[in-house]
Parts: structure tokens; C-alpha cells; sequence
């Protein structure tokens, strides 16, 4: 996957992303942008996370992933995409 | 690192030389952010490392001598890191360097709790061959989590001591200093993958070995509805007016109940006594204890009697929060709202930091990801956050007389921000980076450690806050006795009275408020003002100069340019309100009455 800055901002996805989930759903991350802080957060290829929380006004979800809780802005969260 | 040129060397090998005069024989502590290293510092070190729950406390490190086999090494505290190779990261560059400049050996804190990234770390630590020890912390967390890890074979694969710690309560700390002790002199050659995948790779491998799992029903869900907006907002609300209640309560009481009267039953008249047994000059008597500007008294009922009290329950509470981890919980709830005006969520700490003192609140916004939000934040904070001594004057101005005045100064307050933030994102547009936060668990503080961090803070307003108000109030009282104020007044009677519509002798607050911000409230006490006068003084303070001490420290963090227009623009912006105000009023009064 590419890079994560060269994706334009507003584009997103048809597949399912983690921002499509609904509260207490999980899932298994099928591609994730390269960005090591998302990797050293847990959020790897393979991994199962559950979402925990969307909050408002376009802020950021809420998952959890290896017993941690990460928040992932809304943007960002759009391109990770999961199988259920 | 082809950046690296010959003037960082340099600076780095000045900085070696720092501390006592010959080259210093160092060990590393290092780590992910939030992991118990401080902790572990302050404990191995016994000075007052800050120790807190939100990221970015220790991106300005903390450094202190520690011994070992008899040796005295100096121990650095490595700002908490995820990663050891972007060197676009200030903490990761800061900790790139530390490791380049070969420390002696290193403690890591490996994080039970966050195994895997810690894991991945460690092997980056490694890859430099340093002699390390390795501190498996917050076991007790991980028991509680129905977690084990395999100690033994993760000293078989790393080849480095793992010791299991619990570095809030300082358990076993003392096997790894000898475990230290041990290591030191030892040749090292550690062989761990160095391609980020293979390492990925490793660290999951030796993740499904070492570690075994009894799964839980409710593990971080638990506590999962504080970052959700309903009932997290309403529970933020709840945790800040109560925040707020203490402060002001606690302080209160401390004030009215045990500083006061000791200080006017078992200080001041012996204090008055001595001063009239050792000076028949009527010249001195004033400066020293005169009733409006009596050096010995003001100088010591302001900064310790009015102002303490609040510093004492302000950093008390704000602690406590710190520590319980329940902090970044408001930065993720606030962050939609923030990115409105082009702040990310963790904004919300320098400026819940700001309302105890701005110098620690403008420094704090090193953490925030980008120039812009950092020059926002501070300027949010210089304009319309009012400093905890700044609240003090305000509760004993307004408070007593009027507390929907009191109370509509912090809307007046956040308002403020709020407008303030939307123009310096007006000037400065910029896109806001991504969020991506991690939440740490929550905690029940560790009684030690907290009182060390409150007592730090304390400690730290007597030193910078104290002595300039003291300082500032000596000056007033001589000004004040030779017939300077009068004169400044009528100097400044057009602005003070025309304008402002009170009377001359509030002009000296003006001049007082320059040096310290509730020397722009405190001298209105005296006066004899109507409630409308005294709100117009106090929201002429609210937006005037913040202090000298804040400006110096724009001007440090930022440039002198910066903080002259921010001088400049919070004098104007006061003086245009605070008029605003009075003659607003005066034609709605003129109106209706």
C-alpha cells in the first residue's frame, strides 16, 4: 500500500473500512496504509480490533486492539479496511 | 544519518560535559510513553522527575546521577518513543541521538500491556549493541488481565535479564539495578532482525510463544463510555465542574480558615511591632507596612495567604487527572469540536494546564503536533486563560460579591478561546494531522509518587511566582510612597477614567498587572468600586498582558516578534472590552433605568 500522504484527503472507499463498523463489531484488518505509528499501535495486517466508540462533529473512533484502546481519526479510519 | 553533520556532534558532546564538570559515564532509560519510566527514574534517582499519564511530559528529558558497583553514572530519562528511526520526530530524534552518543548501558521498560510494540522497540534498542537490562513493568496490571509471559524464554531468544517489575509501587527495582550492575562491563553482540517486517514478524512469533492469554469478558470496553459522547461529555462536564469546585472550595477553605488567621493572629502583628520598634521614620513605617502597599504585609498576604492556597488545590486536582489517565479521554471527545478551528484534541491539556500557570501550559505545547497549533494554543492561552493565581484574585474581587459575575468571567473566558482560536486559524491555515492516540488504561494514582509531583509544582510557584510577586509588590509599595501612582494615574486618567469609567487609582493595576497578572486584579480590592467597575477590572485583566514572566517565555519558545504583538494585542484587546463593557452598560442603565 501506498505511503499514506499521497492519498487525497477526501477520497474513500467502497470496501468495508473500520469506520463503517458499528459499535461492539469486529473485525480482521485486510490492509492498512504503511505508517509506522499505525503498526506500533497494533494496527497490522491480520489483526482483530472491535470498534468501541464514534464520537462527533467528524472526530476520531475509537477501536480495540489487543486489549489497548487506540483513537484513529475519522480519515484515517476510512482507509483501514477489514474483513468482518 | 546523512543529516547528522559535524555541528550536532558538537553540541552533543558539550551536553555531555554538563552536569558537575568531567565527562559523565550515562545509562539510558528508554521505553514506549506511558510505561512506568519516570516512575522508575524517580525512584531510582530520588529527585522529582515529573511523572504523568498524557504523552509528551518527557519530551524534554530528565537527567539525574545514580550508583552503581560504586560508580557514579548519570541516568537519562529518554523521552517515551514508539519507534527508533524517523528522525522527523522530535522525541525519536531526541532518542536517536541519546543511543548515538553510546550510553554505558540502558534500561528498557518492556510493557507488559503493550507487549507487542514494546517488543518491537526493544529489537531496535538491541540492534545497537549496548549493554541492556530489561524491566518487564506493570505485571501487576498484566496478572490482573489474566496475562503470563514467559520470562526465561524471552531471556533465552534476547539474551538480555528480564526482570518483572511494578514501577508505580517500586517492586523489584532494586534486582534490576543489580542486574545492572551486572551487565555494565559486559561485551555485548545482540541478534535481532533490522528490517521492519522481519522484525514485525519476530515480534508476533515470540508474542505467541512467550505470552498466554485467559480471555476476559470486559477489557478496556469496560471503561469504553468515557470516549464515547453520550455519557462521555456529560461525564467530562461533571469531572471539570467538580475539578473546579474543589480548587475553588479546598482553596478557599485553606485560605479563610488556616492561612489567613495565621498569618493575621501569629505573623503580621509581630511583623508591625518589629517594623515600629526598629523605624520611627513614617517614610519606612509606610513602605513597610503601610495599609495599601506595606511591603512586609502585601508582600507576604498576596503570594502566600490569597494565591497559595489555589496553586496548592489547583496542581492537586490537575494531578490527579494527570495520573489517572483520564486526561486523553477529554483530548478525543473534544478533537471533532477542535479541528474546527484547526486544533487536534489534545489541544485540551495545555489549556486545562494554562489555568494553573501559562509558562508550563506554553511549554507544554511542545506535544501538540505542529507549529501552527502550537502557536494557537499559546496564544489561546496568553489571551483568555486565566492563571490559576489570577483565579484567586478573581474569587476573592468577584466572587464574594457577585457570583454570577465570577462565574460569567470563564464564559467570558472560553468564549474567548474560542473566537481567539478561529482567528489564528484565519491566519495561519494549515490542514490538521491525523489523530492517532493511544488511550492508556486507567489508573488509581500512586499516593508517593503524586504528592512528589504536587509538592514539585508547588515548590516550582514558589520559586517563579512567589519571588517576582514579592519582588513586584516591593517595587509598588516604594512607587507607591513616593507619590508615583497619583501621578500615573492622572497620566493615565483618559484610559482609566474616561475610557473605562473608573476612578484614577485604578490605573495602578495597570501598571502592577505588567509583572504578574493578578497584580492586575488584586490592587481593584482596595478601591471602592460598585460590582459593575470591579467586573470591568476584572475583564480588563482577563485579556490584558498576561505576565512578564509568559511573554519572556513566547518569546524563548517562540521569537521576540511574537510575543511583542501578543504584548501588544492583548493591552489593546483588554483595554477596547474591558470600555466596551462599561459604556455598554452605562447606555443599557441610561435605557432602562
Amino acid at each position: 500500500m501506498k505511503p499514506i500522504d499521497t492519498y487525497p484527503r477526501t477520497q474513500s472507499f467502497d470496501i468495508e473500512n473500520i469506520h463503517s463498523l458499528s459499535r461492539g463489531e469486529e473485525g480482521t484488518i485486510s490492509d492498512v496504509p504503511e505508517m509506522s505509528l499505525l503498526a506500533s499501535l497494533g494496527l497490522r495486517l491480520g489483526k482483530r480490533v472491535k470498534l468501541l466508540s464514534k464520537s462527533f462533529a467528524g472526530g476520531p473512533v475509537v477501536l480495540s486492539v489487543d486489549d489497548r484502546s487506540i483513537a484513529v481519526d475519522r480519515e484515517l479510519a476510512e482507509k483501514i479496511t477489514i474483513r468482518k | 544519518m546523512a543529516h547528522c553533520g559535524p555541528k550536532k556532534q558538537r553540541r552533543r558532546r558539550k551536553h555531555k560535559h554538563h552536569f558537575g564538570g568531567d565527562t559523565h559515564k550515562t545509562i539510558l532509560l528508554m521505553g514506549l510513553p506511558n510505561v512506568g519510566k519516570s516512575a522508575i527514574f524517580s525512584r531510582f534517582t530520588g529527585l522529582d522527575a515529573m511523572v504523568s499519564n498524557y504523552s509528551g511530559t518527557t519530551v524534554e528529558f530528565y537527567e539525574a546521577p545514580m550508583t552503581i558497583n560504586n560508580e557514579t553514572y548519570l541516568l537519562k530519562d529518554a523521552p517515551g518513543i514508539y519507534n527508533l528511526q524517523n528522525p522527523n520526530d522530535d522525541a525519536e530524534r531526541v532518542a536517536m541521538d541519546m543511543m548515538k552518543d553510546r550510553p554505558e548501558a540502558i534500561v528498557f521498560v518492556l510493557d507488559a500491556i503493550n507487549f507487542e510494540s514494546s517488543l518491537h522497540l526493544l529489537m531496535q534498542v538491541l540492534e545497537y549493541n549496548i549493554p541492556t537490562v530489561v524491566a518487564l513493568n506493570r505485571t501487576d496490571l498484566m496478572k490482573s488481565r489474566g496475562m503470563t509471559i514467559d520470562r526465561s524464554l524471552l531471556q533465552n531468544r534476547l539474551n538480555v535479564s528480564v526482570i518483572p517489575t511494578v514501577a508505580l509501587k517500586g517492586n523489584s527495582l532494586d534486582l534490576v539495578k543489580y542486574a545492572l550492575s551486572q551487565t555494565i562491563d559486559k561485551e555485548v553482540q545482540y541478534t535481532v532482525p533490522t528490517e521492519n517486517k522481519d522484525r514485525w514478524r519476530t515480534v508476533e512469533e515470540l508474542n505467541e510463544e512467550a505470552v498466554k492469554t485467559t480471555p476476559r469478558k470486559n477489557g478496556v470496553d469496560r471503561f469504553a463510555f468515557l470516549a464515547k459522547p453520550f455519557p462521555g461529555i456529560p461525564i467530562a462536564l461533571l469531572v471539570l465542574a467538580t475539578m473546579f469546585a474543589f480548587v475553588i472550595g479546598f482553596g478557599m477553605g485553606l485560605r479563610q480558615f488556616l492561612l489567613l488567621p495565621f498569618f493575621n493572629s501569629l505573623v503580621f502583628p509581630y511583623i508591625r511591632q518589629g517594623v515600629e520598634a526598629l523605624t520611627a521614620s513614617e517614610l519606612l513605617r509606610a513602605i513597610l507596612i503601610g495599609e495599601d502597599y506595606g511591603f512586609l504585609i502585601k508582600g507576604i498576604e498576596w503570594p502566600f495567604a490569597l494565591v497559595l492556597p489555589y496553586v496548592i488545590s489547583f496542581y492537586a486536582m490537575m494531578s490527579v487527572l494527570e495520573d489517572t489517565g483520564y486526561l486523553p479521554r477529554i483530548a478525543v471527545l473534544l478533537d471533532g469540536v477542535f479541528k474546527k478551528i484547526g486544533l487536534s484534541g489534545s489541544s485540551a491539556i495545555p489549556l486545562l494546564l494554562g489555568y494553573g500557570c501559562g509558562i508550563p501550559a506554553i511549554m507544554s505545547t511542545r506535544s501538540l503536533p505542529s507549529r501552527k497549533q502550537r502557536l494557537s494554543v499559546a496564544v489561546m492561552v496568553c489571551f483568555a486563560v486565566p492563571c490559576v493565581s489570577q483565579t484567586g484574585a478573581f474569587i476573592a474581587l468577584l466572587a464574594e460579591r457577585s457570583v454570577f459575575a465570577f462565574l460569567f468571567i470563564f464564559f467570558v473566558s472560553i468564549f474567548a478561546m474560542v473566537i481567539v482560536g478561529l482567528i489564528m486559524d484565519k491566519i495561519n491555515k494549515q490542514s490538521v494531522p491525523f489523530t492517532l492516540m493511544e488511550l492508556p488504561p486507567l489508573l488509581v494514582p500512586a499516593p508517593k509518587l503524586l504528592s512528589k509531583k504536587i509538592l514539585f509544582r508547588v515548590r516550582h510557584y514558589l520559586k517563579e511566582g512567589a519571588v517576582p510577586m514579592v519582588v513586584a509588590i516591593f517595587f509598588a509599595a516604594i512607587l507607591y510612597e513616593l507619590g508615583f501612582f497619583p501621578a500615573l494615574g492622572r497620566a493615565l486618567s483618559p484610559v482609566v477614567s474616561g475610557w473605562l469609567m473608573l476612578p484614577e487609582a485604578a490605573s495602578t493595576p495597570l501598571v502592577l498587572g505588567v509583572f504578574r497578572r493578578e497584580l492586575a486584579v488584586l490592587p481593584l480590592l482596595d478601591l471602592d468600586l460598585t460590582t459593575v467597575q470591579f467586573f470591568t477590572g476584572a475583564l480588563v485583566a482577563l485579556f490584558y498582558v498576561p505576565c512578564i514572566a509568559m511573554i519572556a517565555t513566547l518569546a524563548k519558545e517562540f521569537n521576540v516578534k511574537t510575543a511583542l504583538l501578543v504584548f501588544i494585542a492583548t493591552t489593546a484587546t483588554a483595554l477596547f472590552i474591558g470600555g466596551l463593557f462599561a459604556r455598554g452598560y452605562d447606555a443599557i442603565m441610561m435605557l432602562f433605568g
